[in-house]
Protein backbone atom coordinates (compact mmCIF):
# COMPACT_ATOMS: atom_id res chain seq x y z
CA UNK A 1 0.00 0.00 0.00
CA UNK A 2 2.58 2.58 1.32
CA UNK A 3 4.85 1.31 -2.50
CA UNK A 4 2.35 3.54 -4.22
CA UNK A 5 3.02 6.60 -2.19
CA UNK A 6 6.95 6.34 -1.92
CA UNK A 7 7.47 7.02 -6.01
CA UNK A 8 6.09 10.94 -4.87
CA UNK A 9 9.53 11.24 -2.67
CA UNK A 10 11.85 10.00 -4.73
CA UNK A 11 10.98 12.70 -7.14
CA UNK A 12 13.98 14.97 -6.56
CA UNK A 13 11.59 18.10 -6.00
CA UNK A 14 9.83 16.40 -3.35
CA UNK A 15 12.25 15.40 -1.21
CA UNK A 16 12.80 18.72 -0.74
CA UNK A 17 9.95 19.73 0.46
CA UNK A 18 10.20 17.33 3.87
CA UNK A 19 13.79 18.97 4.18
CA UNK A 20 12.37 22.48 3.61
CA UNK A 21 9.59 21.08 6.17
CA UNK A 22 12.20 19.47 9.11
CA UNK A 23 13.58 22.99 9.11
CA UNK A 24 10.23 25.35 9.48
CA UNK A 25 9.50 22.65 12.13
CA UNK A 26 12.89 23.22 14.11
CA UNK A 27 11.73 27.17 14.18
CA UNK A 28 8.43 25.83 15.41
CA UNK A 29 10.35 23.27 17.87
CA UNK A 30 12.54 26.17 19.93
CA UNK A 31 9.77 28.75 19.46
CA UNK A 32 7.41 26.07 21.58
CA UNK A 33 10.20 24.90 23.75
CA UNK A 34 10.79 28.84 25.01
CA UNK A 35 7.36 29.07 25.91
CA UNK A 36 7.08 26.37 27.57
CA UNK A 37 9.99 27.24 29.89
CA UNK A 38 8.57 30.57 30.30
CA UNK A 39 4.93 28.91 31.16
CA UNK A 40 6.84 26.86 33.79
CA UNK A 41 9.21 29.14 35.13
CA UNK A 42 6.28 32.15 35.15
CA UNK A 43 8.49 34.66 33.70
CA UNK A 44 7.66 37.61 31.06
CA UNK A 45 8.19 36.56 28.11
CA UNK A 46 9.23 39.73 26.10
CA UNK A 47 6.88 41.77 23.81
CA UNK A 48 8.07 44.36 20.88
CA UNK A 49 6.48 43.66 18.36
CA UNK A 50 2.71 43.50 19.24
CA UNK A 51 1.28 44.36 23.21
CA UNK A 52 -0.35 42.36 25.48
CA UNK A 53 2.16 38.91 25.06
CA UNK A 54 1.15 38.67 29.24
CA UNK A 55 -2.21 38.65 28.89
CA UNK A 56 -2.24 35.90 25.81
CA UNK A 57 0.82 34.04 28.06
CA UNK A 58 -1.34 34.19 31.39
CA UNK A 59 -4.56 33.95 29.78
CA UNK A 60 -7.10 30.72 30.91
CA UNK A 61 -6.52 29.25 27.48
CA UNK A 62 -2.63 29.09 28.02
CA UNK A 63 -3.40 25.84 29.31
CA UNK A 64 -6.00 23.26 29.41
CA UNK A 65 -6.32 20.97 32.05
CA UNK A 66 -2.91 22.02 33.75
CA UNK A 67 -0.69 21.69 30.73
CA UNK A 68 0.63 24.65 29.13
CA UNK A 69 -0.58 24.30 25.61
CA UNK A 70 3.13 25.86 24.57
CA UNK A 71 4.48 22.44 26.17
CA UNK A 72 1.54 20.18 23.56
CA UNK A 73 3.14 22.61 20.84
CA UNK A 74 6.81 21.44 21.85
CA UNK A 75 5.65 17.87 21.15
CA UNK A 76 3.89 18.46 17.76
CA UNK A 77 6.69 20.14 16.47
CA UNK A 78 8.90 17.40 17.62
CA UNK A 79 6.98 14.91 15.91
CA UNK A 80 6.46 16.76 13.05
CA UNK A 81 10.04 17.42 12.79
CA UNK A 82 10.92 13.38 13.14
CA UNK A 83 8.15 13.02 10.16
CA UNK A 84 9.72 15.23 8.15
CA UNK A 85 13.32 13.63 8.38
CA UNK A 86 11.99 10.37 7.58
CA UNK A 87 9.95 11.61 4.39
CA UNK A 88 13.08 13.32 3.62
CA UNK A 89 14.86 9.95 3.92
CA UNK A 90 11.91 8.50 1.52
CA UNK A 91 9.21 7.34 3.96
CA UNK A 92 6.33 7.89 1.85
CA UNK A 93 4.20 6.84 5.08
CA UNK A 94 5.58 9.19 7.27
CA UNK A 95 5.07 12.55 5.08
CA UNK A 96 1.41 10.96 5.09
CA UNK A 97 1.13 11.35 8.51
CA UNK A 98 3.30 14.65 8.88
CA UNK A 99 0.10 15.73 6.23
CA UNK A 100 -2.26 14.87 8.94
CA UNK A 101 -0.50 16.27 11.93
CA UNK A 102 0.45 19.65 10.38
CA UNK A 103 -3.56 20.05 9.39
CA UNK A 104 -4.37 19.51 12.50
CA UNK A 105 -1.57 22.19 14.07
CA UNK A 106 -3.05 24.23 11.21
CA UNK A 107 -6.09 24.35 12.03
CA UNK A 108 -5.59 24.45 16.35
CA UNK A 109 -3.37 27.79 15.09
CA UNK A 110 -5.95 29.36 13.39
CA UNK A 111 -8.09 28.61 16.76
CA UNK A 112 -5.68 30.18 18.53
CA UNK A 113 -5.10 33.36 16.44
CA UNK A 114 -9.18 33.88 16.41
CA UNK A 115 -9.01 33.39 20.65
CA UNK A 116 -6.17 36.23 20.45
CA UNK A 117 -8.23 38.16 18.05
CA UNK A 118 -11.60 38.22 18.77
CA UNK A 119 -11.76 36.59 22.95
CA UNK A 120 -8.34 37.51 24.53
CA UNK A 121 -8.09 41.12 22.98
CA UNK A 122 -4.49 40.94 22.25
CA UNK A 123 -1.07 39.58 20.55
CA UNK A 124 1.59 37.50 21.84
CA UNK A 125 4.70 37.60 19.01
CA UNK A 126 6.00 33.85 19.80
CA UNK A 127 2.14 32.27 19.59
CA UNK A 128 2.14 34.01 16.58
CA UNK A 129 5.71 32.82 15.15
CA UNK A 130 4.29 29.07 16.20
CA UNK A 131 0.83 30.24 14.14
CA UNK A 132 3.19 30.94 11.11
CA UNK A 133 5.56 27.76 11.40
CA UNK A 134 2.71 25.49 11.89
CA UNK A 135 0.99 27.47 8.57
CA UNK A 136 4.05 26.68 6.87
CA UNK A 137 4.04 23.49 7.37
CA UNK A 138 0.61 22.47 6.11
CA UNK A 139 1.16 25.19 2.81
CA UNK A 140 4.49 23.02 2.33
CA UNK A 141 2.51 19.64 2.44
CA UNK A 142 -0.60 21.15 0.46
CA UNK A 143 2.56 21.67 -2.16
CA UNK A 144 3.39 18.23 -2.17
CA UNK A 145 0.31 17.00 -2.83
CA UNK A 146 -0.17 19.38 -5.75
CA UNK A 147 3.26 18.85 -7.34
CA UNK A 148 2.10 14.94 -6.53
CA UNK A 149 -0.98 15.45 -8.87
CA UNK A 150 0.81 17.23 -11.34
CA UNK A 151 3.37 14.41 -11.72
CA UNK A 152 0.75 11.75 -11.91
CA UNK A 153 -1.21 13.49 -14.14
CA UNK A 154 2.23 13.96 -16.75
CA UNK B 1 20.60 7.99 9.63
CA UNK B 2 17.34 9.99 10.00
CA UNK B 3 17.17 8.53 13.67
CA UNK B 4 20.18 9.82 14.37
CA UNK B 5 19.33 13.25 13.12
CA UNK B 6 15.82 13.09 15.32
CA UNK B 7 17.47 11.77 17.96
CA UNK B 8 20.17 14.92 18.27
CA UNK B 9 17.69 17.36 17.92
CA UNK B 10 15.65 15.73 20.88
CA UNK B 11 18.69 15.61 22.58
CA UNK B 12 19.23 19.29 21.47
CA UNK B 13 16.19 20.34 22.50
CA UNK B 14 15.94 19.20 26.20
CA UNK B 15 19.37 20.24 26.72
CA UNK B 16 17.88 24.25 25.63
CA UNK B 17 14.75 23.79 27.75
CA UNK B 18 17.06 22.82 30.87
CA UNK B 19 19.33 25.94 29.90
CA UNK B 20 16.85 28.56 29.46
CA UNK B 21 14.53 27.11 33.25
CA UNK B 22 18.11 27.39 34.54
CA UNK B 23 18.82 30.63 33.25
CA UNK B 24 15.57 32.14 34.61
CA UNK B 25 15.33 34.41 38.05
CA UNK B 26 14.00 32.40 40.77
CA UNK B 27 12.92 29.63 38.61
CA UNK B 28 12.66 26.55 41.01
CA UNK B 29 10.30 28.52 44.04
CA UNK B 30 7.83 29.72 40.68
CA UNK B 31 7.94 26.70 38.81
CA UNK B 32 6.19 24.67 42.40
CA UNK B 33 4.18 27.36 42.51
CA UNK B 34 2.47 27.32 39.53
CA UNK B 35 2.37 23.41 39.69
CA UNK B 36 0.34 23.44 42.72
CA UNK B 37 -1.67 26.66 41.99
CA UNK B 38 -4.74 24.49 41.17
CA UNK B 39 -4.66 22.54 44.35
CA UNK B 40 -3.78 25.17 46.74
CA UNK B 41 -6.22 27.33 44.64
CA UNK B 42 -8.42 29.10 47.60
CA UNK B 43 -12.25 29.21 47.12
CA UNK B 44 -13.22 32.63 45.71
CA UNK B 45 -13.61 35.06 48.48
CA UNK B 46 -14.13 38.77 49.16
CA UNK B 47 -11.50 39.22 51.59
CA UNK B 48 -10.02 42.69 50.24
CA UNK B 49 -13.50 44.09 49.82
CA UNK B 50 -16.30 45.50 52.68
CA UNK B 51 -19.14 44.01 53.42
CA UNK B 52 -21.50 44.06 50.69
CA UNK B 53 -19.02 44.94 47.83
CA UNK B 54 -19.50 43.08 44.71
CA UNK B 55 -17.15 39.58 44.74
CA UNK B 56 -13.68 40.84 43.90
CA UNK B 57 -13.80 44.83 43.59
CA UNK B 58 -11.36 46.69 45.49
CA UNK B 59 -13.72 49.33 47.14
CA UNK B 60 -13.64 51.48 50.09
CA UNK B 61 -16.70 52.91 50.99
CA UNK B 62 -20.65 52.25 50.94
CA UNK B 63 -21.74 50.12 48.49
CA UNK B 64 -24.54 52.42 47.45
CA UNK B 65 -22.85 56.05 47.83
CA UNK B 66 -23.77 58.72 45.26
CA UNK B 67 -20.58 59.41 44.45
CA UNK B 68 -18.17 57.14 42.71
CA UNK B 69 -14.47 57.27 42.41
CA UNK B 70 -12.94 55.14 40.22
CA UNK B 71 -9.28 55.05 39.35
CA UNK B 72 -7.30 53.06 36.83
CA UNK B 73 -3.74 52.64 37.61
CA UNK B 74 -0.57 50.38 36.50
CA UNK B 75 1.95 49.53 39.28
CA UNK B 76 5.08 50.64 36.89
CA UNK B 77 3.88 53.87 35.81
CA UNK B 78 5.52 56.64 37.83
CA UNK B 79 2.39 58.79 37.22
CA UNK B 80 0.23 56.39 38.88
CA UNK B 81 2.46 55.96 42.38
CA UNK B 82 2.74 60.00 42.52
CA UNK B 83 -0.98 60.39 42.24
CA UNK B 84 -1.36 57.29 45.22
CA UNK B 85 -0.94 59.05 47.93
CA UNK B 86 -3.77 61.91 46.86
CA UNK B 87 -6.22 58.76 46.59
CA UNK B 88 -5.40 57.44 49.50
CA UNK B 89 -5.53 60.69 51.14
CA UNK B 90 -9.19 61.15 49.22
CA UNK B 91 -10.48 58.06 50.85
CA UNK B 92 -9.24 58.73 54.18
CA UNK B 93 -11.22 61.94 53.65
CA UNK B 94 -14.44 60.43 53.07
CA UNK B 95 -13.83 57.61 55.15
CA UNK B 96 -17.14 56.31 57.06
CA UNK B 97 -19.22 59.43 54.18
CA UNK B 98 -21.77 57.14 52.98
CA UNK B 99 -22.22 59.07 49.53
CA UNK B 100 -18.36 58.14 48.87
CA UNK B 101 -16.75 55.10 47.63
CA UNK B 102 -13.13 54.59 45.58
CA UNK B 103 -12.66 51.99 43.52
CA UNK B 104 -8.82 50.90 42.37
CA UNK B 105 -8.97 49.00 38.76
CA UNK B 106 -6.18 47.53 37.73
CA UNK B 107 -4.89 48.65 34.21
CA UNK B 108 -1.35 47.33 33.52
CA UNK B 109 -0.28 48.55 29.84
CA UNK B 110 1.37 46.35 27.91
CA UNK B 111 4.08 47.93 26.95
CA UNK B 112 7.79 46.64 27.12
CA UNK B 113 8.86 49.56 30.12
CA UNK B 114 5.98 48.19 32.05
CA UNK B 115 7.08 44.27 32.02
CA UNK B 116 6.45 43.74 35.34
CA UNK B 117 2.90 45.41 35.80
CA UNK B 118 0.50 42.53 35.00
CA UNK B 119 2.09 40.62 37.66
CA UNK B 120 2.41 43.01 40.18
CA UNK B 121 -1.40 43.43 39.67
CA UNK B 122 -1.72 39.99 39.90
CA UNK B 123 0.46 39.89 43.07
CA UNK B 124 -2.07 42.57 44.93
CA UNK B 125 -4.76 40.11 43.90
CA UNK B 126 -3.14 37.20 45.50
CA UNK B 127 -2.81 39.53 48.33
CA UNK B 128 -5.91 40.28 48.49
CA UNK B 129 -6.97 36.77 48.72
CA UNK B 130 -5.81 37.00 52.39
CA UNK B 131 -7.18 40.33 53.09
CA UNK B 132 -4.21 42.33 52.32
CA UNK B 133 -4.67 43.47 49.15
CA UNK B 134 -4.46 47.79 50.02
CA UNK B 135 -1.32 46.69 51.98
CA UNK B 136 0.13 45.19 49.07
CA UNK B 137 -1.10 48.04 46.86
CA UNK B 138 0.53 50.34 48.98
CA UNK B 139 3.77 48.90 48.99
CA UNK B 140 3.68 48.37 45.66
CA UNK B 141 2.69 51.66 44.51
CA UNK B 142 5.36 53.30 47.87
CA UNK B 143 8.48 51.61 47.05
CA UNK B 144 7.82 51.25 42.82
CA UNK B 145 11.75 52.21 42.19
CA UNK B 146 12.97 49.38 44.71
CA UNK B 147 11.36 46.38 42.58
CA UNK B 148 10.44 48.18 38.95
CA UNK B 149 13.70 47.31 37.25
CA UNK B 150 14.71 44.48 39.67
CA UNK B 151 14.98 41.09 38.38
CA UNK B 152 14.31 39.28 41.55
CA UNK B 153 11.27 41.15 41.90
CA UNK B 154 9.58 38.44 43.01
CA UNK B 155 11.30 37.95 45.60
CA UNK B 156 11.08 41.37 46.82
CA UNK B 157 7.08 41.20 46.61
CA UNK B 158 7.19 37.93 49.02
CA UNK B 159 9.64 40.15 51.31
CA UNK B 160 6.69 42.81 51.14
CA UNK B 161 3.90 39.73 51.88
CA UNK B 162 5.99 38.23 54.69
CA UNK B 163 6.22 42.22 55.97
CA UNK B 164 2.31 41.94 55.99
CA UNK B 165 2.29 38.74 57.95
CA UNK B 166 0.82 36.54 54.89
CA UNK B 167 0.96 33.57 53.91
CA UNK B 168 3.58 33.21 51.45
CA UNK B 169 3.74 30.34 50.01
CA UNK B 170 0.08 30.38 49.34
CA UNK B 171 0.57 34.17 47.95
CA UNK B 172 3.44 32.93 45.40
CA UNK B 173 0.92 30.03 44.35
CA UNK B 174 -1.83 32.77 44.30
CA UNK B 175 0.14 34.65 41.99
CA UNK B 176 0.94 31.80 39.65
CA UNK B 177 -2.62 30.81 39.48
CA UNK B 178 -5.91 31.67 37.32
CA UNK B 179 -8.24 33.04 39.79
CA UNK B 180 -6.21 36.39 40.51
CA UNK B 181 -5.73 36.87 36.46
CA UNK B 182 -9.68 36.66 35.76
CA UNK B 183 -9.61 39.43 38.60
CA UNK B 184 -7.34 41.44 36.70
CA UNK B 185 -8.83 40.93 33.60
CA UNK B 186 -12.21 42.01 34.63
CA UNK B 187 -10.69 45.22 35.53
CA UNK B 188 -8.47 45.56 32.49
CA UNK B 189 -12.30 45.11 30.38
CA UNK B 190 -13.48 47.77 32.25
CA UNK B 191 -11.17 49.63 31.60
CA UNK B 192 -11.30 49.25 27.89
CA UNK B 193 -15.07 49.87 27.62
CA UNK B 194 -14.33 52.94 29.09
CA UNK B 195 -12.07 53.68 26.79
CA UNK B 196 -9.07 54.27 29.26
CA UNK B 197 -6.06 54.92 27.54
CA UNK B 198 -3.16 55.90 29.80
CA UNK B 199 -2.44 55.56 33.31
CA UNK B 200 -3.59 56.80 35.76
CA UNK B 201 -7.67 57.55 34.41
CA UNK B 202 -9.57 58.48 37.28
CA UNK B 203 -13.34 58.94 36.59
CA UNK B 204 -15.88 60.34 39.23
CA UNK B 205 -19.37 59.26 38.36
CA UNK B 206 -18.17 58.43 35.37
CA UNK B 207 -16.44 61.70 34.09
CA UNK B 208 -13.16 61.57 34.12
CA UNK B 209 -10.49 64.11 35.48
CA UNK B 210 -8.12 65.84 33.72
CA UNK B 211 -4.66 65.07 34.94
CA UNK B 212 -3.52 67.94 35.55
CA UNK B 213 -6.74 67.67 38.28
CA UNK B 214 -5.49 65.05 39.90
CA UNK B 215 -4.63 66.88 43.73
CA UNK B 216 -6.08 66.72 46.39
CA UNK B 217 -7.78 70.20 46.68
CA UNK B 218 -9.49 69.58 42.77
CA UNK B 219 -10.68 65.96 43.71
CA UNK B 220 -12.23 66.90 46.97
CA UNK B 221 -13.98 69.76 45.45
CA UNK B 222 -14.88 67.85 42.12
CA UNK B 223 -16.66 64.94 45.03
CA UNK B 224 -17.80 67.52 46.74
CA UNK B 225 -19.90 69.23 43.96
CA UNK B 226 -21.20 65.81 42.97
CA UNK B 227 -22.33 64.92 46.39
CA UNK B 228 -24.10 68.57 46.09
CA UNK B 229 -25.40 67.93 42.54
CA UNK B 230 -26.99 64.37 43.80
CA UNK B 231 -28.18 65.85 46.88
CA UNK B 232 -30.43 68.97 45.31
CA UNK B 233 -31.49 66.23 42.44
CA UNK B 234 -32.91 64.24 44.90
CA UNK B 235 -34.17 67.19 46.68
CA UNK B 236 -35.68 68.36 43.25
CA UNK B 237 -37.44 64.69 42.76
CA UNK B 238 -38.94 64.53 46.48
CA UNK B 239 -40.46 68.02 46.21
CA UNK B 240 -43.26 67.39 42.96
CA UNK B 241 -44.07 64.07 44.85
CA UNK B 242 -44.69 66.04 48.24
CA UNK B 243 -46.54 68.27 46.73
CA UNK B 244 -48.63 65.91 44.63
CA UNK B 245 -48.89 64.42 48.41
CA UNK B 246 -50.87 68.23 49.60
Amino acid sequence: MSEQEVPELETPGLRKLPLAAGVIALVGLADSVYLSVKHFTAEPVPCSLVEGCEKVLTSPYAEVAGVPIAAAGALAYFAAFALAVLAAYGDGRAWKMFGGLVTAMAGFSLWLIFLQAFVIGAFCQFCLISAATSLTLFLIFIASALVKKKTTLE
Amino acid sequence: MPLLIIGLVFVAAIIGAIYLYNSGSGSSSSSTATSNSTAARPTPNMANAPAGAPVGVNMLGSQTAAVTVEEFADYQCGGCAAVHPVMKELASAYAGNRNFRFIFRHYPLAIPAHDKAYEAAVATEAAGLQGKFWQMQDQLFRNQAAWTANQNYRQIWSEYATNLGMDVQRFQADLAGIQTKNRVQADLERGRALGVSSTPSVFVNGKLVPFSELNINSLRRIVDAEIAAMASAQQSNSAPAANANQ
